[in-house]
């Protein structure tokens, strides 16, 4: 189990190659340009939500981007929720 | 894999060798880290499999050619670089000529290779 943090936009290639790598089992937290993944409607998030993988958005980074309103299914998390998630997976893969 | 009291660690290289200074900085931790007796690999991923083209030339560039540097990771022990598969077909690169020994991965193969470690360091 690997918690990934992804930290740049749906167009990089941090985004396509964490994509690519994660799997069921994971979690990966939308923070940094990373949370323009968790916008509704999005082919990044229908990718994202297709790996299968626990997905959390960083609820002050999504309040600065003006990202209000994750898609359903992504969890808003604080810096709490983030520690908390830390302390729950043995590694931790960081994408930016 | 793991001795008692050491840690295995793992090094993603996501990045192109010459673009930034992630790919020096990455190679940088990985002989201090292996200076110290820890076990560590290397995982190219991405763009990063980018640094294992044989004919870099950084003369111009004044720095140091990473290819070359690559070359000496036997020297520390790292005998092994493990390469995403899929980013080296779209590069369409020859790895009989890389710097280094290499073995390729699919996605899932790194998957399971990266949660073999017991940490992880993306570069």
């Amino acid at each position: 189990m690997i918690l990934h943090t992804l930290n740049a936009s749906p167009a990089s290639s941090a985004f396509f190659d964490c994509t690519r790598v994660v799997d069921a089992g994971d979690a990966v937290i939308l923070m940094g340009d990373g949370v323009y993944a968790a916008l509704q409607g999005t082919r990044a998030c229908a990718e994202l939500q297709a790996t299968g993988v626990e997905l959390y958005v960083l609820f002050p980074d999504a309040q600065v981007a003006g990202v209000n309103h994750p898609s359903a299914g992504i969890i808003s998390i604080d810096m709490v929720g983030f520690v908390a998630l830390t302390e729950r997976f043995p590694r931790q893969q960081a994408w930016y | 894999m793991a001795q008692a009291g050491k840690k295995t660690v793992l090094i993603v290289l996501r990045h192109s060798p010459y673009g930034s200074s992630l790919a020096k900085a990455s190679l940088d931790v990985a002989l201090a880290t292996a200076a110290f007796e820890q076990s560590v690999d290397l995982l190219f991923l991405g763009d990063g499999v980018l640094q294992l083209l044989p004919e870099q030339d950084s003369h111009s560039l004044g720095i140091k050619n990473f290819g070359r540097q690559l070359a000496s990771l036997p020297l520390y022990d790292i005998n092994c670089a493990y390469v995403d598969a899929e980013a080296a077909a779209r590069y369409n690169l020859d790895l009989t000529k890389a710097p280094v020994e290499t073995r390729v991965l699919d996605p899932k193969k790194m998957h399971q290779l990266m949660v073999g470690y017991d940490h992880l360091l993306g570069f």
